[in-house]
């Protein structure tokens, strides 16, 4: 589905909705992005991969203009995201946080139905068409059969769909999500890896922030891979993850293997 | 959604109680009846029709506004700032409120007029230096910086306040009804000059309950669908402003109100979603001062006691019960 093979940095830009060149991000007088690149295509998953502060989160977090960068240039469907206003972001992507706060009392219903409060004009009520909405999102995110439950009553893996389903009320054909399976245990990530890949066989477009490499290898079309908030590779996976990218960006002897659709990172834990 | 409907009920119910009561109680009594007729006019002895309607209805609709003034302000202060502990004392509008009124009645005594006007300007000049302090530097606009700069605006004006008693401590006595809070049947003419500033008070409230709803998902999730969370915290903080430096400017320091109504009808309605806690707010906050207000007033006729003290004693043992079960 995405390019194969290894595309370098600033290499030709493919097609698609996203379109981020040279993005720099400092905060709190900390240069964190130093020229970072990231592009996403129709119906792709891209997976950004990288160490601990190297700026994933930055990075995804600059695109979706919910910090705003210092540098660099970012187009939404060749729109300046500077030019865009917040309504109409919400309608180009949905932005999934690491983990939402949750307060008490307002059920899996209703935090939906707030994410598609992005479709209403100040004041207004929600029509047919938007109730239906929010279904259509319960269902897809694997919700419904749980809508009028309590969100303080849900696990992990529970409420992690229940913040997709909140961004897929907003309806918009990229879903951009913050580490979402990072607190999930194995049959939690399963599901959800499982929901994001599905959504992109619908034809959503999905860019996620993953820690694990093995995981990211499994469901990614595409692997992106942050150093020092800068991009240093894009590609298929078990391409970019190589052996000698491992060690010099992670610092780790390990080797990417995949066989049947299983993924597997071997590590020398304890040094060779 | 049954118990959402029943504490709508139940309030309105309660506020229906609470206006009858307080047109008909007082020094004199006027028959239920006979204040029913009156509203929808006739009926009555002249007598009685100039206690209801220029006396008693003027003090009732006041107390109505500013119960829901304060009501509204402490839901939305809440939500925005995502912590149960604020209400306008947190933004510094009660300090401000408290020096703009008690510098008119001891440095201008003769001038007692302009006494609303003192506290509404103050209460407003207070809420607006914090959220000068707490938009400026770094982390702009977070709940920290808010409550901390409101702090300090209290712990300033509240100083202020102070040092004026110590100094005419003669004309202290004639402040402290104002300090305590409570309404005065002095007609309709506060209300006819502060009514603007309720008004685009409950306007902003209304227009930030939808956002405050994503800002309780947190601003990623708000930021997400479109909004501002910064934009949404300084909207709400200045509609509470207004609410409650308006309040102040007819009610004197009603702060108590502000915080614990929101709790009170959180925990009856069992969510935290402002669809539901800012127009109930609003109606529990308007009945308990009602209440309060015709206690206030009759419990020992003709002498008319501060409304505070009243409501904080129908409050606290509610409170205290629904905080006993929530926790």
């Amino acid at each position: 589905m995405g390019p194969g093979g290894e595309q370098s940095r600033g290499g030709r830009p493919p097609k698609g909705l996203l379109e981020a060149r040279g993005v720099e991000v400092e905060i709190a007088g900390t240069q964190i992005l130093r020229g970072a690149d990231l592009d996403l295509g129709d119906g792709e998953l891209v997976a950004i991969v990288g160490p601990n502060g190297a700026g994933k989160s930055t990075l995804v977090r600059a695109v979706s203009g919910l910090q705003r960068p210092n540098a660099g240039n970012v187009r939404w469907s060749g729109r300046e995201l500077s030019d865009m206003r917040g309504r109409d972001l919400a309608r180009v992507r949905a932005f999934v946080p690491q983990r939402m706060p949750v307060p008490a009392g307002v059920t899996v219903r209703e935090a939906v139905t707030i994410g598609r409060s992005s479709h209403l004009k100040p004041l207004s009520r929600l029509t047919g068409a938007d109730r239906e909405g929010v279904e259509r999102a319960m269902e897809r995110a694997g919700v419904a059969r749980f809508a009028e439950r309590s969100l303080t009553t849900l696990s992990g893996g529970e409420l992690q769909r229940v913040q997709i389903g909140i961004g897929l009320a907003q309806e918009a054909p990229v879903l951009i999500a913050d580490e979402p399976t990072s607190q999930l245990d194995l049959g939690a990530t399963v599901g959800v890896a499982g929901l994001l890949r599905s959504l992109v066989g619908e034809g959503l477009a999905v860019l996620l922030v993953v820690h694990d490499l093995s995981l990211a290898a499994a469901i990614a079309d595409r692997v992106v891979v942050v150093s020092e908030g800068r991009t240093v590779a894009s590609g298929e996976a078990t391409a970019v993850l190589s052996h000698e990218r491992l060690a010099e960006v992670w610092g780790a002897d390990a080797r990417l293997t995949e066989h049947e659709g299983r993924t597997a990172l071997h590590v020398a834990w304890v040094g060779p | 959604m049954a118990r959402r409907t029943a504490v709508y009920a139940t309030l309105l119910a309660a506020l229906a109680a609470a206006t009858v009561a307080s047109l008909a109680f007082g020094a004199v009594q006027v028959p239920i009846g006979d204040v029913i007729d009156i509203l929808f006019g006739g009926g009555g002895t002249a007598t009685q029709q100039q206690i209801v309607e220029t006396l008693r209805l003027p003090r009732t609709v006041e107390a109505l506004v500013v119960g829901a003034a304060l009501g509204i302000a402490g839901a939305i202060l809440q939500g925005a700032l995502g912590n149960p502990l604020a209400s306008p004392d947190v933004i510094g509008v009660t300090g401000g409120a408290g020096f703009g009124a008690i510098l008119i009645i001891i440095l201008f005594p003769g001038s007692i007029a302009l006494l609303p006007v003192g506290a509404l300007f103050f209460g407003l000049l207070a809420a607006a230096m914090v959220f000068v302090f707490a938009w400026s530097g770094r982390n702009r606009g977070s709940t920290g910086k808010v409550i901390l700069a409101g702090i300090a605006m209290l712990s300033l004006f509240t100083a202020g306040t102070t040092g004026l008693l110590a100094a005419y401590p003669e004309r202290a006595p004639s402040a402290i009804f104002f300090i305590a809070g409570g309404l005065t049947s002095s007609g309709w003419e506060e209300i006819k000059t502060i009514w603007p500033y309720f008004a685009v008070g409950f306007l902003i409230a209304l227009m930030l309950i939808r956002p405050l709803d994503r800002l309780a998902l947190g601003d990623d999730v708000a930021a997400s669908l479109g909004s501002r969370p910064q934009l949404i915290r300084l909207g709400a903080g200045v509609a509470a402003a207004l609410l409650a430096a308006a309040s102040a400017a007819i009610a004197g320091l009603l702060g108590f109100l502000g915080l614990v109504v929101p709790h009170v009808v959180r925990m009856a309605g069992g969510t935290s979603s402002h669809t539901f806690v800012v127009p109930a707010s609003a109606l529990g906050g308007a009945a308990l001062l009602v209440a309060g207000d015709t206690l206030a007033r009759t419990l020992r006729a003709p002498i008319e006691m501060p409304v505070g003290p009243f409501m904080v004693l129908l409050g606290v043992p509610l409170f205290l019960w629904l905080l006993r079960k929530a926790v």
